[in-house]
């Protein structure tokens, strides 16, 4: 029975977040910051899945929302490809390049694996600025609209309000493929490597196979969030390689906790309205997310929710001093 | 005369777990405390938290005074100054410097009557390390590295000598020379709490013996009259079976 | 191709990188610490430099001693915020910290001096030397002057001096080091004044060779760390030679194949030695 209800919440739920933006009045600037939400969360859930369940910290991710927004601009622009197959493609090329990364990286850990994955997006950087091919620094432009034709329907967003339910279907997909990876054998491996990697080697655990596999899951994730945001923007440069992006996902992953199913797209939230709607301009906003960022690592180590849980236990401990002595002493 | 070292109502915990209660210890000047008891009884964990100081994240609760004074709100190096030196178990040199860089961190005003070992004074309380004065501390034998704490403590004109296993892994030979200097240094007024686990050579050299079980003190008495307690005995074979 | 010329190009980089990465160096040789911010207190240092000189009007040696001073500020407020994560040892949360601290320090930077490129013109850099058919700046030897003169105090330091000695306690246990009497927490705020106070100079005396942009932080550190991996974790000569062959390497890489890629063709060579030597990303301790 509680399960059949858990479904029914979840479903309405899911439903109800279609009409967020309807809520919040339906104008273009929400439609706009919603639709953005939808995807940077996507974009924030591939690292999400390397950082709350690998542990690892990855700062390579922006080469994959990068390859998906090159890849679908690329294809769109100069083989008219639709939607459809540059999904495809953003999603192929992502994983070509989690598996090269992947192999790189293959036996190096914590900061060392870190300092690599971010030098590979500074490599990435230079060779998307320089490389005629990618469209060199001026990007590229005249991205089509996103038009899907099915023979007798057909779908074509000319405005943010037009491309919401790709985006929020987008998330769904997303949200439901994470939680089905935490329940699935994979996700249940990351973890354990993540926890103790002895203890996963001797329950018969590959953990570097494991670890490319869950780069295999969530490039893609975030590679998907690219491909829509060169729908969205019509443009793309080497600007998606820059540390706005990866700032962004980083703190939108840290900043309300790890492992909570809700919590990357939360972030993200709350960051895109602060710049969306109560901006201070992009240098002082930049301030604002660097300050959120080391914030919450530095002050708040189980991030927002975290904080607030430990404040609610003491809060509930200075009610009944006797009892949790007693239980201490019990302990022993 | 009070005592140089008093402890009271000192609790360690690991996580939840008490693993250390002692209601009052007190070390006199010039006296030599065995701490006996089998393995993970709360020896280190009893050193340790005199001394402020710990590998993992433990809680401590309780007051620790040195000559009077109460340190328990200072941090470690600041009771190292004031003359509270630990010689830990387990890695107790650097590996990457060597004997002679180990033993160079002085002193130099202790104040108050204190007096630091000078490198030489520490190189002929333990030849050994003089031969070796050049090696890197990770060349040393357990026994030489054992030497090497000691002698880094003494530079630090301490008061009072925590001192954890020194003999372990020791050839008897070895253990006897070292529980020897530590009888030795009794003679230059210092106050030693010394762990072990070799209860028989301990019980040679120290004043009182202290044996811990399960994080307790459950006896307490001279040399000369633990020295038959079938309970030390017990301990001892046990620590012998272990 | 003129050879001498792209010798002393490589030479000239060289050096500026290795200086450029100092800091770095003794951060994760002593403290076991990295930090992002670092190509963003490069810029730093630079703008102050530049403000000092063109907006002030005070001569370049004010300027350096400016720089160093806001390097160590910097540095201090960080270790600061860090400090639980520093005691901890926390090496992932404080390279993120120190990532947010960089995109602050960029943003602080473009309020403060715009996001216009600038000139850093020093008395040195004006001052041309036509040798045969190589040309060189008085910033060039400038550069590589100050560079030996400091690698060479700072070998003297670690090795024989006691704050060496503390620094190398600290690297290698630092729960010992307290046991020894060592205040830890002092070392710490010490190494990153140093890295910061290091890195600040770099950038008062290095960026006057090219335009300067506030934006320049993020892609300045990989020079670093190829300089400090490539060099062995830690090892102040290992980074001294690293960032003398990175220079060379760059230098005729630019004029043989192409500038654009001198950062991707660098990587392949890390990447190659991260995978034959994996077992040499092991820092040895204490810097020396
Ligand atoms: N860092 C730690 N984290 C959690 N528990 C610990 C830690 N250190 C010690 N303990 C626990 O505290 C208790 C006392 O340990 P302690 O190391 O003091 O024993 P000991 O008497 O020194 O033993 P040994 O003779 O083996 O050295 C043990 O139950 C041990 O499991
Ligand atoms: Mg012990």
């Amino acid at each position: 029975m509680a399960t059949v209800f858990g479904t029914i919440a979840v479903l309405a739920l899911a439903v109800a977040g279609f009409f967020v933006p309807a809520a919040f009045g339906g104008g273009g600037a929400v439609y706009s910051a919603c639709v953005l939400i939808a995807i940077f969360a996507v974009m924030a859930y591939g690292l999400d899945l390397i950082v709350s369940d690998l542990g690892e910290v990855s700062l390579g991710h922006p080469v994959f929302f990068a390859s998906g927004a090159y890849a679908t601009a690329l294809l769109s622009t100069e083989a008219g490809l639709s939607p459809v197959l540059t999904f495809v493609a953003s999603l192929a090329v992502a994983m070509a390049l989690a598996l090269l990364v992947g192999f790189i990286t293959l036996r190096l850990r914590e900061f060392v694996f870190s300092l690599v994955t971010y030098a590979v997006t500074v490599v990435a950087l230079t060779l998307a600025e320089n490389w005629s091919a990618l469209g060199g620094s001026d990007g590229i432009a005249g991205i089509p609209l996103f038009t899907v034709d099915a023979g007798i329907a057909s779908f074509r967003a000319v405005t943010d309000r037009d491309l919401w339910p790709v985006a929020y279907g987008l998330l769904l997909a997303t949200l439901w493929l994470v939680s089905a990876f935490r329940r699935s054998r994979l996700g249940n491996a990351a973890l354990k490597v993540h926890l103790n990697p002895r203890l996963a080697t001797m329950s018969g655990i590959d953990p570097q196979k494991t670890r490319l596999m869950v780069f295999l899951v969530s490039a893609p994730m975030t590679a998907a969030a690219g491909w829509l945001y060169a729908y969205q923007r019509a443009y793309i440069s080497a600007d998606l390689l820059s540390p706005y992006f990866l700032i962004l996902m980083l703190t939108a992953v840290v900043i309300i906790g790890r492992r909570l199913l809700l919590a990357p797209l939360m972030g993200v939230a709350l960051i895109l309205v602060q710049e969306k709607f109560f901006s201070f301009g992009g240098d002082v906003d930049r301030i604002i997310l660097g300050c959120a960022l080391i914030v919450s690592l530095a002050f708040l180590p189980g991030g927002i929710a975290g904080t607030a849980r430990a404040l609610a236990a003491r809060i509930r401990r200075s009610d009944d001093p006797a009892r949790t002595n007693a239980k201490n002493e019990g302990a022993t | 005369m009070s005592a140089l070292l008093e402890v009271r109502d000192l609790k360690v915990r690991y996580g939840g777990n008490l693993a250390l209660s002692v209601g009052a210890l007190s070390l006199g000047h010039g006296e030599i405390i065995g701490v006996v008891g089998g393995n993970g009884a709360g020896k280190s964990t009893l050193v340790n938290a005199v001394a402020g100081w710990s590998r993992g994240a433990p809680r401590v609760e309780g007051s620790v005074q040195l000559g009077g004074r109460d340190i328990s709100a200072l941090p470690t190096h600041r009771r190292v100054r004031e003359g509270l030196l630990l010689v830990p178990e387990g890695k107790l040199i650097f590996g990457t410097m060597t004997v002679e860089e180990n033993l160079a961190e002085g002193i130099d005003d202790p104040g108050e009557g204190r007096k630091p070992y000078s490198v030489e004074e520490i190189y002929a309380l333990f030849p050994r390390l003089a031969e070796r004065r050049g090696h890197l501390g990770s060349q040393l034998s357990g026994g030489e590295r054992q030497m090497l704490g000691i002698g880094r403590a003494l530079r630090l004109a301490p008061r009072a000598l925590l001192l954890d296993e020194p003999s372990i892994g020791l050839a008897p030979k070895l253990v006897r020379t070292v529980l020897q200097s530590v009888s030795d240094l009794r003679a230059h007024g210092l106050s030693v709490l010394l762990v072990e686990q070799n209860v028989k050579a301990a019980i040679e050299v120290v004043d009182r013996v202290l044996l811990l079980e399960r994080g307790q003190v459950v006896l307490e008495g001279t040399a000369a009259e633990m020295r038959n307690n079938p309970r030390i005995a017990e301990a001892y074979l046990g620590a012998q079976r272990a | 191709m003129n050879l001498g010329q792209q010798i002393l190009n490589g030479l000239v980089l060289g050096h500026s990188y290795a200086l450029i990465a100092i800091g770095w160096t003794v951060l994760l040789g002593v403290a076991r610490l990295v930090n992002f911010a670092h190509g963003q207190m490069y810029m730093m240092g630079a703008f102050v430099a530049w403000m000092v000189m063109a907006k002030v009007g005070l001569p370049y040696p004010l300027a350096l001693v400016t720089s160093v001073l806001a390097g160590v500020l910097i540095g201090f407020v960080m270790q600061e915020v860090m400090l639980g994560l520093t005691l901890r040892q926390d090496l992932v949360s404080i390279m993120i910290v120190t990532l947010g601290f960089g995109y602050v320090l960029h943003g602080v930077a473009a309020i403060a001096f715009g996001s216009t490129g600038q000139i850093l013109d020093t008395p040195f850099s004006t001052i041309n030397v036509y040798w045969n058919d190589i040309w060189f700046t008085g910033q060039d030897l400038f550069i590589i002057a100050v560079t030996v003169a400091f690698f060479i105090a700072l070998q003297l330091v670690l090795a024989k001096s006691r704050l060496g000695r503390l620094a190398r306690m600290v690297a290698e246990d630092p729960k010992l080091a307290i046991l020894a009497g060592v205040d830890v927490r002092r070392v710490y705020f010490g190494v990153f004044a140093f890295q910061g106070a290091a890195v600040a100079l770099a950038g008062a005396i290095v960026g006057p060779r090219t335009p300067i942009l506030t934006s320049m932080g993020f892609e300045e550190v990989i020079i670093t760390f190829f300089v400090v991996v490539l060099g062995g974790i830690g090892s102040v000569l290992g980074s001294y030679l690293a960032g003398l062959s990175l220079g060379l390497f760059t230098a005729f890489f630019g004029a043989l194949v192409s500038p654009a890629y001198t950062t991707p063709a660098a990587f392949l060579v890390l990447i190659a030695v991260l995978v034959l030597r994996p077992g040499g990303l092991a820092a040895k301790p204490g810097g020396a």
